[in-house]
């Protein structure tokens, strides 16, 4: 913190507001993430494709918060990005043989063009534009998987079944996938920790809290959201290219799926918007619960999704984490007026 | 003139077809312009009108235009409550809670419809409504020629409901200014939930004349919101009229689409033309103008 001229010299100040949470700094806990996942490789090794699949909606979730939660743009569409990753994975192993790790570089350069075309015809409107064109374009792209059989396999799906292998690593085995997904978590946090506490970080917050008075502050709104989602749709299809050789077996019917998109939005909701730990929160609480209640709600389990929004946004709008950080915000600041 | 009936075949069925868009998408429309609520659970509704109408045909007998009579008044009674529950609660609030509480209430409804009726699809058969009528050399199928009739009758009462009668005024006054509504005296809270009663009892009585017509399957609900929402924002988001429009050009567009380029994109052609409007005429078609940044 820089001083202004006026501030007098030498007199330390008296009572220095406390620092929100938000600036809190993040590694230390980002360290306690990492460790928890690698206890889990080694105390839960039968539950390696649980964990992956917990990671990898992690990941996702975190990367829509950027767009979702910090800018304040509720996309409902996620899924089409996670459906590009594993589907250029996929078409390009099949068709070209092309190594899958660049692939997922190509995966994300689509991602991040379709994100900034999409944004170039959205964001320059006010109200629900955005989210609509959200479904609509990840129906299109589920469209376009299921028709364009010659590429994609059509609805009976398409098969990944070879793959090179970066440094003589088996891609297909479990063990590699987690360490993979737990990466791609932590990358994803990284990123997100680092934008949001940065300059773009503030011009984000700034448009999501009220557009018109960014816009006054010399913030170019279109170009703020723009680039959150850019970072956004990139990271989301990363995540995908995993989930694709994950899967092995990629149909347009889960990846492209309105439910896809929704899950990953309501995770982030449910963990706490604009919060980096949130959509993690999130996605642990609906992963395992679904779990819990797997064989109870057999298909249904979307309804406990559903019940769980309306209550979060009833009762407890700011998410699991949105409500706990602004409690020890209030705790610090009360302490202080203290003395 | 070897192209003519194909063509007038196609544009009766996709008329047909696009009067029940219409009626879907008036109701969101109506909703969004009043409220500017955007619900998200309306094409659930249409699958609550669905199965109600296959549950009073199978269990009673009754004729599904006849169980329109209780789709209607249910869906406004379950509309009035859910308003006055859920988005009341919410009206105030900024941003997206309205829309993230519909969407909520959208899988609830999609998924408990799930856990009763199970996932295979169900359908009612009526002797008489899979009978056709040729009509100057075009085949009209008669539960759609019914459903286009239904349709033109509960559009043309809205209409009425709104221009003619007092509480329409009172509506059309929320719609344009919720303030100034609430300064002349009318109570904005009782107009929402009557507004948003009667766009569930629009999209139930949809539901209910779609049950002769096509399989219902529980989890079909999302695909009625989207077409909604494309219709709506065709006709410009909030514009009564221009759902009407919208919903009929999309049934044309769908139709024509399937028959001249390919079936198997059916349903992308609505949400290309979708994406059209936003690139070139974002107020829709017959709007006005847009709020841009």
């Amino acid at each position: 913190m820089t001083q202004g001229p006026d501030a007098p010299r030498g007199a330390a100040p008296a009572a220095r507001p406390p620092r929100p949470s938000l600036l809190a700094s993040p590694w230390p806990r980002l360290a306690l993430v990492a460790a928890a996942f690698a206890a889990w490789y080694f105390v839960f090794p039968s539950a390696l494709s649980l964990g992956i699949t917990l990671m990898l909606l992690a990941g996702w979730a975190t990367a829509w918060d950027l767009l979702g939660g910090w800018t304040g743009q509720a996309s409902l569409g996620h899924a089409a990005f996670v459906g590009l990753g594993a589907y250029t994975v996929g078409v390009t192993a099949a068709n070209f043989d092309l190594a899958p790790w660049w692939a997922a570089l190509l995966a994300m350069a689509a991602a991040a063009l379709l994100a900034l075309l999409w944004g170039r015809l959205t964001f320059g409107l006010r109200g629900a534009y955005f989210v609509l064109s959200t479904i609509a374009i990840a129906e299109i792209l589920r469209l376009v998987a299921i028709n364009e059989r010659r590429l994609t396999g059509g609805a009976v799906g398409l098969f990944i079944f070879d793959l090179q292998e970066p440094f003589g690593l088996d891609l297909f085995s479990r063990h590699v996938e987690f360490w993979f997904s737990l990466g791609y978590l932590l990358l994803v946090l990284v990123v997100v920790a680092l934008v949001t506490r940065g300059r773009l970080g503030y011009q984000m917050r700034a448009v999501r809290e009220d557009e018109a008075s960014a816009q006054a502050a010399g913030i170019n709104p279109v170009a703020v959201k723009s680039w959150a989602f850019v970072l956004s749709a990139a990271l989301t299809a990363l995540g995908g290219c995993l989930y694709g050789v994950f899967l092995s077996a990629l149909q347009p019917q889960p990846l492209f799926e309105l439910h896809l998109s929704v899950r990953i939005a309501l995770v982030a909701i449910i963990g706490g918007r604009g919060t980096l730990f949130g959509p993690l929160v999130g996605a642990a609480l609906i992963t395992l619960a679904a779990e819990l209640f797997r064989t109870t709600f057999a298909q249904a389990n979307l309804l406990i999704y559903g019940l769980l929004i309306v209550l979060v946004v009833l009762f407890m709008p700011r998410g699991i984490m949105g409500e706990l950080e602004r409690r020890v915000v209030r705790r610090r600041y009360a302490k202080s007026a203290r003395g | 003139m070897e192209g003519l009936a194909p063509f007038l075949q196609n544009l009766s069925g996709g008329l047909l077809i696009g009067g029940i868009y219409a009626l879907i998408g008036v109701g969101l429309s109506l909703i969004f312009g009043v409220m500017r609520v955007i619900n998200f659970a309306h094409g659930e509704f249409v699958m609550l009108g669905m199965y109600l109408a296959i549950v009073l045909f199978v269990q009673l007998g009754l004729d599904p235009y006849v169980s329109l009579l209780i789709a209607a008044p249910a869906g406004f009674l379950v509309g009035m409550v859910v308003q006055r529950l859920v988005i009341a609660r919410l009206v105030d609030i900024p941003g997206d809670s309205t829309l993230l509480v519909t969407l909520g209430l959208g899988l609830v409804i999609s998924n408990v419809l799930f856990l009763v009726f199970g996932a295979e699809p169900k359908s009612i058969y009526l002797p008489y409504a899979t009978r056709t009528v040729m009509l100057a050399g075009i085949r009209l199928p008669v539960a759609q020629l019914i459903a286009g009739g239904v349709t033109l009758v509960l559009i043309t009462g809205l209409w009425l409901l709104l221009t003619r009668t007092e509480l329409g005024r009172a509506v059309r006054a929320t719609a344009q200014n919720r303030l100034g509504a609430e300064l002349v005296g009318i109570d904005t809270p009782r107009i929402h939930a009557l507004v948003f009663g009667v766009g569930m009892a629009l999209a139930m009585a949809a539901g209910v004349i779609l049950a002769p017509l096509l399989f219902a399957i529980p989890t079909a609900g999302a695909s009625y919101t989207l077409k909604a929402f494309v219709v709506t924002v065709l006709g410009g988001l909030g514009s009564v009229p221009g759902a009407i429009g919208g919903g009929l050009l999309l049934g044309v567009v769908e139709f024509m689409g399937a028959s001249y380029l390919s079936s198997g994109y059916r349903d992308a052609y609505g949400l290309f033309a979708f994406l059209l409007v936003l690139l070139l005429r974002p107020e829709g078609l017959f709007g006005r103008t847009v709020k841009r940044v």
